[in-house]
């Protein structure tokens, strides 16, 4: 099983199981727009994942390429009349521009400091959110964000007001991302990545011009991230200002680590966790996110690889037993 | 090229803080020798590497590698022109299989070309059968899928020249590739190294004076980041002034 799930091709294994959450995802939730938004949310998740889990860049930046592009594709379309996906992919565009110069300067510096420029960046974003109020609508968030029709070329292809049609595309979006993300994972690009993350030293002494692949590493995160955002604004027909928060970036790192770095199921059963518990939980009690702290001490402390770490780790140990109970 | 050198620098310096580590090296290496440097600990052999691949700039000096000046070209520059390195201190991707280090040392050369995102490694036949090719040279094949991180130290050793030699270059420089090992290790990488000065220029720091003397064309003695004496293997064993460095050094 954890075989399969292994398997490299990136149509098969892990990607078969993908293909049949997002199947079922939306039968077992309470609701669609639930399950919409897990996976909204697992798509900036599986970016940030490229960039800490692979790439080894602990980027506080994430909320602010998701703000972006939630802003900027609700303005595209309540200003500007774009459809859906002139302003999906408007808002990849931007978040991969932005992602790149926040990339380009932040990696100049190394460990903590890097930290605390996109740390810098991202608040520096809220804050002109914040100012920008007439745009934005500051703190009483932009409203009344519409969903258009998908249309290609002026040609109507799908109503997506119900939540189930709009979870359909949302679905066919992270799907794309996911398959997306296990190609460049396993290309020369994700490669080097890793090898950067393991012994940037000898990565250069090599040859690898480090600063290019980090870069890029954020171009791409960026892009999906925003597109992530863009997805979320048209899910709740509004943008409040926390998508552009602290608390969004400080979210989606804990989502990434919670479900388990370097595994990209493992941002899925991340968002998947800490949405639906958020869900559940924020209707019962108010001062639920305390419990979410504690989720994460629990993982950091015992299950080193997250959330994913442990159900490899048990099936692994499942189908020993299996094994040695089936021996002659 | 100038009559036959590859590698030349000039009055080159590099100094930590106040602290002059090399201080005022002219080096010339002919090409298509095995040219070892030698001294004392703290002589500067390592800061002197550092420098000639780009891991430090130099403070003052400069430096030409076939000509051509490099001075200020960082390390991730060179491996192009066709320097290529090993550590003294085993640098290795650790939790990486000894394939995928070899693979990706390959796949170094490339540059930024390796920022190719779309394509699947598998495509990259090449890299793969240079870093097989190499695994076969250093005798790790059986060892392909081990993380290097889980290899005997000697084998780390050898993994490392490997690293470096998966670069393509014209010229490598081995920093006491043979650090740290055992008796019984010692002649396999003797033997790798001299059968790489058959088709490379090598370029080599190390203690281990029965290696030096076996298969060095030139010696360069260095102390306190400056060269004391150069010449045959012969002549410097017989130097007055290496056997006081040595000696003064340890007393
Ligand atoms: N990063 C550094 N900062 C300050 N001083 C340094 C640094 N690296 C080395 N030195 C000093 O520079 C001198 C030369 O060191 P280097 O490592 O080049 O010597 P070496 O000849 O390679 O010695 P060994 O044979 O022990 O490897 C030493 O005195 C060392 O303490
Ligand atoms: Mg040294």
């Amino acid at each position: 099983m954890t075989a399969f799930l292994k398997s490299k091709g990136i149509f098969g294994g892990m990607t078969l199981a993908v293909a049949a959450i997002l199947v079922l995802l939306p039968l077992l939730l309470p609701s669609a727009t639930l399950a919409s938004e897990i996976l909204i949310f697992a798509m900036a998740a599986l970016a940030c994942n490229l960039l800490l889990g692979y790439g080894g860049l602990l980027s506080f930046g994430q909320g602010l390429f998701f703000g972006a592009g939630s802003y900027l594709a609700s303005l595209a379309m309540i200003h500007g009349g774009f459809g859906l996906i002139p302003a999906l992919l408007a808002a990849a565009v931007a978040g991969a521009v932005l992602a790149t110069c926040v990339g380009w300067l932040s990696i100049r510096r190394a460990g903590i400091y890097f930290v605390m420029l996109t740390l810098a960046f991202s608040q520096m974003g809220y804050f002109l959110a914040y100012t920008l109020s007439k745009w934005t609508g500051g703190d009483n968030g932009l409203l009344d964000v519409p969903r258009p029709d998908l249309s290609l070329f002026g040609i109507r292809i799908a109503d997506l007001s119900s939540a189930g049609a709009y979870y359909t595309l949302v679905a066919v979006l992270f799907f794309a991302v996911f398959v997306g993300a296990r190609r460049v994972i396993d290309s020369p690009f994700g490669s080097t990545l890793v090898a950067i993350r393991e012994n940037e030293t000898r990565a250069a002494a090599i040859g690898f011009d480090t600063r290019h692949f980090k870069m890029l590493a954020f171009t791409l995160s960026g892009a999906v991230t925003a597109l992530a955002g863009a997805l979320y604004a048209m899910l709740i027909n509004y943008v409040p200002l926390d998508n552009i928060a602290m608390s969004m970036s400080e979210n989606i790192v804990i989502m990434t680590i919670i479900g388990g770095t370097g595994s990209l199921l493992g941002s899925l059963l991340g968002a998947g966790a800490l949405v639906t518990l958020g869900d559940i939980l924020s209707a019962m009690w108010p001062r639920w996110q305390m419990l979410l702290g504690l989720a994460l001490i629990l993982i950091v402390m015992f299950l080193r690889g997250g959330l994913w770490g442990g159900v490899e780790h048990a099936l692994d140990r499942f189908l020993k037993i299996r094994e040695k109970g089936n021996a002659p | 090229m100038t009559d036959g050198y590859i590698l030349e620098t000039q009055a080159l310096a590099l100094a930590y803080g106040g602290f002059r580590a090399v201080d005022g090296v002219d080096l010339k290496v002919r090409e298509g020798t095995i040219h070892s440097v030698i001294g004392p600990n703290g002589a500067g052999k390592t800061s002197l590497f550092h420098c000639l691949t780009g891991g430090r700039r130099p403070t003052e000096g400069s430096i030409l590698f076939a000509g051509e000046d490099i001075t200020r070209r960082p390390a991730h520059r060179r491996i192009g022109i066709g320097m290529a390195r090993s550590f003294q201190v085993t640098s290795l991707f650790q939790n990486l299989s000894v394939r995928e280090n070899l693979r990706l040392a390959a796949q170094g050369r490339d540059g930024d070309r390796a920022l190719t995102f779309w394509r699947s490694v598998a495509e990259g036949k090449a890299h793969l059968a240079l870093a097989d090719e190499v695994m076969e040279r250093l005798n790790l094949t059986a060892r392909a899928g081990v993380a290097a991180g889980d290899l005997s130290h000697g084998q780390q050793r050898v993994l490392e020249v490997g690293m470096a030699l998966c670069g393509r270059p014209k010229m490598l420089l081995l920093d006491e590739p043979t650090s740290g090992m055992g008796i019984d290790d010692i002649p396999v990488m003797t033997g790798l190294i001299s059968e790489l000065g058959r088709d490379h220029t090598v370029m080599l720091i190390e203690h281990n004076m029965g290696i030096v003397m076996s298969i060095s064309h030139t010696i360069t003695v260095m102390s306190r980041g400056q060269i004391l004496v150069e010449g045959k293997p012969d002549e410097v064993c017989a130097d007055a002034r290496v056997r006081a460095a040595y000696l003064g050094e340890a007393a």
